[in-house]
């Protein structure tokens, strides 16, 4: 009797050339884009999503074509953020139009797909009962077709905003084979710290993916009587040092940003010359040097 | 997945898929020597499996749409109803507004569920054979409708009714 491996093909369905056909569309779509970036952390509420919509400004207004995936597709903020929520999608054969931000910054998420602001992300099924078996494959898929069906257009970067959970990185380095370099966003929180190793860990060590560098973000305020630096968190907390060897640099808290981040508007653009903005150009000119080191 | 008859030892080819009943696909293939005929059945959540990986159970030479998979079965989504390639709400070629549906050309009409069956291509089924229909058991009843159907049609039958089940029950292990 015949082995599998003598029978020459899956009967008909060719399913290898399908999900090879998918890989090949993200391929086709990444042609134009010359460095992706995944910015994550493993820890939640550490301001990802807010560095993300920064420094992808800060790119563009230093003359940079820059594109964003929201990749959080079940807490996406990101238009919100950058102040593209009402934006309407428009679909045409070859792909999406993204999201523009008044700067030119391209943005696709699934807010942008949602019908209301309580509408969850709920998908089509039977029934939603052992919907976890098949949640994450559906999740992975719909960032699949971010990726692969918005007309990016010709990008000098992509950054991808990862949502919380060491196990997201994998997903994208599977989906981007040749993912440029990974930005990883801490607070000064032992707590974060612990986490934020992990992933660490997860793209140097496992995933050999490029760690670009650990933005530590929230690192202190500034009083904005006296102009003195606070920590914001506790005043013995010290980064990791192998995550201080890593650093990019250390945002302040400013509440601003965070008011900023509610009403849409861009705060680097808004408040060029405060602390955190400054710090934000200085991350995405190192950004911009680490890629041209690897040329 | 790859299947032998064991008979020929031939590899056996895809033929056909139903739509979903309760949620669950079958699949039928066929030895292409002596004609053998298996059905595949995948339970629901090897059928949602399928449709969140958006394969395509047979193949497909259909170019994929933009943001296929998350327009078709995001249920919550923005707009007008998006077309569910999967689902039993809208026809495969319109929009519950009767719109036409922008992804008519990738519609797997192996995922429509079979309350909206498409046109019929084969023999018709009277009242009465569908009554007896719905007596076979549900986990056969996909496999048993396919064979009764291509009974009818080998043997020239455009209706299938009573008789016409009688004549077939012999080719099938389950009682109707």
């Amino acid at each position: 009797m015949k082995t599998y491996s003598d029978l020459p093909s899956d009967a008909g369905s060719n399913i290898i050339g399908q999900v090879t056909a998918q890989a090949d569309r993200i391929q086709k779509r990444l042609a134009s884009v010359k460095h992706t970036v995944a910015i994550m952390s493993g820890k939640g509420g550490v301001g990802k999503s807010s560095l993300t919509a920064n420094l992808a400004t800060a790119l563009t207004m230093k003359g940079n074509t820059v594109g964003v995936v929201d990749a959080d597709i079940n807490g996406p903020t990101l238009a919100k953020m950058m102040g593209v929520r009402n934006a309407t999608l428009e679909y045409t054969p070859t792909g999406v139009k993204p999201a523009m931000t008044p700067l030119g910054t391209k943005l696709i998420s699934m807010d942008l797909l949602l019908a209301e602001d309580d509408a969850p992300v709920l998908w089509n099924a039977h029934s939603q009962k052992d919907a976890f078996t098949w949640r994450s494959t559906m999740e992975v898929g719909a960032l699949r077709e971010f990726i692969a069906d918005t007309e990016w257009g010709d990008l000098d970067y992509l950054l991808l905003d990862l949502p919380p959970g060491t196990d997201r990185l994998p997903n994208v380095a599977e989906l981007i084979p040749n993912l440029g370099g990974v930005v990883v966003v801490t607070i000064p929180s032992e707590v974060s710290q612990l986490i934020v190793k992990k992933s660490v860990t997860m793209a140097r060590d496992i995933l050999r993916v490029p760690i670009i560098g650990v933005v530590e973000n929230m690192a202190f305020y500034v009083c904005q009587h006296c102009g003195e630096e606070e920590p914001l968190f506790s005043a013995d907390e010290t980064l990791d040092k192998t995550l201080q060897q890593l650093m990019l640099g250390s945002i302040p808290f400013d509440p601003q940003l965070s008011r900023a981040n509610d009403n849409g508007t861009l705060y680097i653009d808004k408040y060029p010359d405060a602390p955190a903005s400054q710090v934000l150009v200085q991350v995405g000119k190192k950004i911009q040097d680490f890629f041209i080191s690897t040329l | 997945m790859k299947f032998l008859c064991t008979d020929c030892d031939t590899a056996m080819k895809f033929k056909d898929v139903t739509r979903p009943e309760q949620g669950s696909v079958t699949a039928l293939f066929e030895c292409p020597d002596c004609f053998t005929e298996i059905a595949m059945y995948l339970n629901p959540s090897e059928t949602q499996m399928l449709k969140s990986l958006d394969l395509k159970l047979g193949g497909t030479n259909e170019a994929a749409q933009p943001m296929q998979l998350v327009r078709s079965q995001l249920e919550t989504a923005k707009g007008e109803p998006m077309p569910n390639m999967f689902s039993s709400e809208t026809s495969s070629s319109e929009t519950a507004e009767g719109g036409k549906c922008p992804f008519t050309g990738v519609i797997s009409d192996a995922f429509q569920e079979d309350a909206t069956p498409a046109e019929p291509t084969g023999p018709t089924w009277t009242a009465e054979a569908l009554e007896r229909l719905e007596r076979i058991p549900a986990f056969v009843r996909p496999m048993a409708k396919m064979g009764i159907e291509s009974f009818a049609k080998d043997n020239g039958h455009d209706e299938i009714t009573g008789e016409v089940m009688d004549a077939a029950r012999g080719n099938f292990p389950a009682q109707f």
